[in-house]
């Protein structure tokens, strides 16, 4: 590695954390951020990016061939499958027949996302599939694969097949690959379901599906982010932050687009954790539409058991469990006299400077209520405008609906908060984001201290450039032989090395997820270990 | 009579009955997800169940569910269900000609038809099956069971403990292979043979079973099993819509129903998962053990569960808290959703529930069939409420 330690401590790193209404964009060198900024949104996800980095490249005179790492939070993949924008049309194989017919592909799916996709008719249950000890079901039929990417040609972008026990024995997709690439060409690109997920054919199949259907999203957004990175100079692999906090390269983000739908939240709980060095608590991520809650445990967000549901669809994608509501800077306070009738849930979202009170417009919001109190007093750089520029409307609101207002927010924040805690005690939070500014922080039960960090405005930002590692090592043990515990020491190991070698600090390297699947169509009693493990980047 | 809807409504008039109630979507979530509660960590993804019975009732196939006291005595009843390893169902599911298949040979084979379904046990499948069926089969569904929890063998019913059998049993496959298994009065051979029947067609089977006639039906069911889950799991619903705690109301809820107190006794979360690999294949169960460290008001206990398709024992700290036929149900403390054995994972958190089995599964015939002993503990049976008597 040579004299690595000069370059170690100056090495820059870019970060950016796509919310609804602003991206956050950061240039850090080591813990010091030399550089924030925000820049609204954009439809397209990755016009909002460049932006905010072309801001925060601006405010510094910096060598662009330092900067090593550049990484994102980001909702390309949430946003259109919450939207139905932009989505593929995908080919769905399930090879199960005859058994698995009771409940077809696509079961129980919103009607506007299956048909955003293609729908039924792009469905096909064909005979094949394994049995769990390894046997075929019945033989695949290649030939009806043949036939049905036949019919389905120029109809579908995308393929995704997903077999019975693949997770155990993949042979039958891997098969039906083949087949799929010598009708429609290599370029189509297929996502077979044992790459995506465990055991339980419907939320696998669901997973895998929406996988294929934001495959192109996530490969515009990684091609045009390179494009613009390389346009400035800039000369570093770009990592994406997955569902679990830690990040992953871009070139295999392209392939596994669902592994980033709770990218965003995910990089936000990471950089609250770093920033107010708190472990246990809560983090509450105020954006300008929604509110994120998490709970986190030692650093790391409570996962969701069961299912997750994404975009209306069940899936078994491990994810953070995450409380979002419709609360944020520009939610709309609804009011009848003094009364407040409700909280959102729309927003007017970057539109908050033509429509907001504060700046002349017609609408009350969450934003101007803090405003009216009295509670925005400090200029933000990253907001590239004052925050109010009507004093005299917000002087017009009335006192007693900006009180009910603040009570009405604060309550929300409070239940939001306690739905989350799974103990009775009082717990620390951590109120990052852009939002955080204009929310009540005191007064909330069930919090023992709210914390809102230097540079909480682009937490999520800096959650990117922090964000660790992930790796794994799988194994094949006989446990007629072997001791389990000593296997699943021996294979976190490995773990551990592979993480050190993607450039993680060994000692904070630590174990996420063990899994065990078993060979039973093998002899002995032999089992595949897989160990996920992360740690932290040099 | 080829019209579903005319049939399970001419069945009542020909009765004379003229109480039922129409099990809609919103009746069979509810009651799946009670019965996935009181199945004890069994009884298999109640999603499969449901989407099932979703399909059922959107082709506009009726189901009634009837109360037992209103059955003839001299009417042929079945009870129709998945038997097999809970994994190898969540990842295959089913063709949707097995039940009807089953039911069809089954009267065949008894030279009657089969006029009403009985719900076998209280799972996320095996309850929704029987609604299913129903629908499919155009005949009512009986408010009963033969367990009011899961259990891993085909003969621990209260069924067989009041002397009947389950015997002929219809067993078939999504390749439409069909298998009579008809025994006499040994339904722990039935059991053995249905198990080996169901590893030889890739470790589930679809069976149709329990030939009851109305008498027997009322004499040695689990009276009202169907409504104590469907009460138990509108509880559950109604405190995820409320934000009240979902754990309280099922508890509450069980003191309703069938004037029981059950037990939270650990919040914890799983961090050692030992699978028997294998036993799906060589034994036809989910086999294995768990180990649960405790958070919040039980930090530094440590609680461990041995499992067969349902959690078998509990034990926390080295004291036994459980042992069968009582329930044990691991809940997702904010949901009120079970862990099932079948989907658990490392790191997964929950509330541990204790619940008294239902006194047709405590007499002595039934602890010598499902209780410790039968299991493999060198123990005697004590119940849930004894084991915990500190906690009242």
């Amino acid at each position: 590695m040579g004299v690595g330690g000069m370059s170690k401590t100056t090495r820059l790193r870019v970060g950016f954390d796509v919310g609804g209404t602003f991206t956050d964009g950061v240039l850090m060198k080591g813990r010091e951020v030399l550089a924030k900024a925000k820049s609204l949104t954009t439809q397209d996800v990755t016009g909002g990016i460049v932006e905010a980095l072309d801001c925060v490249l601006d405010g510094s005179a910096v060598d662009l061939s330092e900067i090593s790492m550049v990484s994102l939070g980001t909702t390309h993949t949430t946003n259109a499958l919450i939207e139905r924008r932009n989505l593929n049309k995908v080919g769905i194989f399930r090879l199960g027949a005859p058994a698995t017919t009771a409940i077809p592909p696509l079961t129980g799916w919103p009607n506007d996302l299956k048909e955003t996709i293609g729908g039924q008719e792009l469905a096909y249950i064909i005979r094949g599939g394994s049995e769990y000890d390894g046997r075929d079901i019945v033989p695949l039929d290649k030939k009806a694969i043949e036939e049905a990417c036949k019919a389905m040609k120029g109809k579908v972008d995308s393929i995704a097949i997903t077999g019975v026990f693949s997770p155990i024995i993949a042979d039958h997709e891997e098969q039906a690959e083949e087949v799929v690439r010598s009708v429609l060409g290599n370029e189509i690109h297929v996502t077979l379901s044992h790459r995506i997920a465990t055991i339980s054919l419907l939320e696998r199949e669901n997973s895998t599906i929406l996988n294929a259907a934001v495959i192109t999203v996530m490969q515009r957004a990684v091609q045009s982010l390179k494009a613009a990175a390389a346009d400035r100079g800039i000369d570093a692999p770009l990592f994406i932050v997955q569902n679990d906090g830690s990040v992953m390269s871009a070139d295999y983000a392209v392939d596994y687009p669902i592994f980033t739908v709770a990218s965003g939240p995910a990089a936000s709980v990471r950089g609250s954790v770093y920033l107010s060095g708190i472990e246990d608590g809560v983090v509450v991520d105020i954006g300008g539409t929604s509110t994120d809650v998490a709970y986190i445990v030692k650093g790391f967000p409570r996962e969701s058991s069961i299912t997750v549901n994404i975009g209306g669809v069940k899936t078994n994608i491990r994810c953070p469990d995450l409380l979002s509501i419709a609360l944020g800077g520009g939610t709309i306070v609804k009011h009848n006299g003094d009364d407040v009738t409700g909280l959102g849930p729309e927003s007017v979202g970057y539109n908050l400077v033509r429509l907001g009170t504060s700046f002349g417009g017609p609408l009350m919001t969450v934003h101007d209520t803090a405003v009216a109190l009295g509670k925005l007093d400090t200029r933000l750089d990253v907001f590239k405008t004052d925050f109010v520029t009507a004093p005299d409307k917000i002087a017009a609101l009335s006192r007693p609906l900006v009180e009910n207002a603040w009570e009405a927010i604060r309550k929300t924040i409070e239940e939001t908060i306690d739905k989350m805690k799974t103990t009775g005690e009082a717990v620390p939070a951590i109120f990052i984001g852009g939002g955080a500014l204009v929310v009540p922080k005191t007064g909330i039960s069930g919090v023992s201290e709210v914390v809102s960090p230097d540079h909480f405005e682009v937490g999520g930002a800096i959650g990117t450039t922090i964000a660790e590692i992930g790796a794994y090592a799988e194994g094949v043990v006989d446990l007629d032989i072997e001791d389990r515990k000593e296997a699943i020491a021996e294979v976190t190991e490995h773990a551990k090395d592979n993480a050190e070698a993607a450039g993680a600090i060994r000692s904070t390297v630590e174990v996420i997820d063990v899994e065990e699947i078993p060979f039973t169509y093998m002899p002995g009693k032999r089992e595949k270990i897989r160990i996920r493990v992360k740690g932290q980047v040099l | 009579m080829s019209d579903p809807r005319s049939n399970a409504r001419a069945i009542l008039q020909e009765w004379g009955v003229k109480n039922f109630r129409v099990i809609d979507k919103e009746a069979i979530s509810e009651i799946t997800l009670g019965a996935s509660i009181l199945a004890t960590g069994g009884g298999g993804d109640p999603e499969i169940g449901l989407l099932w019975t979703y399909k059922v009732i959107d082709e506009g196939k009726e189901i009634l569910m009837i109360d037992p006291m209103d059955v003839p005595d001299d009417v042929q009843t079945a009870s129709t269900a998945c038997l097999g390893a809970a994994i190898v169902l969540t990842e295959k599911p089913p063709s949707g000609e097995v039940l009807n298949l089953a039911m069809e040979r089954l009267a065949q084979y008894l030279g009657r038809s089969i006029q009403a379904t009985i719900p076998l046990e209280c799972g996320g499948v095996n309850s929704p099956v029987s609604y299913a069926a129903a629908g499919e089969l155009g005949v009512p569904v009986v408010d009963v069971d033969g367990m009011n929890r899961a259990f891993p063998e085909l003969q621990m019913t209260s069924w067989v403990t009041h002397g009947v059998h389950c015997s002929p049993t219809v067993s078939v496959d999504s390749r439409m292979n069909v298998t009579v298994i008809d025994t006499g009065g040994d339904d722990v051979l039935a059991e053995t043979l249905a198990r080996r029947v169901a590893m030889a067609y890739g470790g589930i089977s679809w069976i149709a079973t329990y030939p009851l006639t109305g008498k027997q039906v009322k004499e040695t069911s689990i009276l009202y099993s169907q409504s104590i889950a469907w009460a138990a799991g509108r509880a559950v619903m109604r405190a995820r819509r409320e934000h009240l705690d979902p754990i309280e109301e099922l508890l509450k809820s069980l003191k309703k129903e069938r004037n029981v107190d059950g037990f939270r006794v650990f919040s914890g979360k799983i961090v050692d998962i030992n699978r028997d690999f294998g036993s799906e294949t060589n034994k036809g169960f989910t086999l294995g053990s768990i180990v649960m460290e405790g958070i919040d008001d039980y930090k530094d206990q440590t609680a461990t569960l041995d499992f067969q398709n349902e959690w078998l024992n509990l034990r926390v700290n080295g004291d036994i808290l459980c042992l069968p036929p009582d329930l044990i149900a691991i809940l997702d403390s904010e949901t009120g959703e079970p862990i099932r054995t079948d989907i658990m994972k490392y790191g997964y958190r929950g509330t541990i529930v204790l619940i008294p089995a239902h006194e047709r599964m405590r007499t002595p015939k039934g602890i010598e069939m499902f209780g410790p002993r039968h299991f493999g503990y060198d123990l005697d049976y004590v119940a849930v409420e004894g084991l915990n008597k500190h906690r009242r």
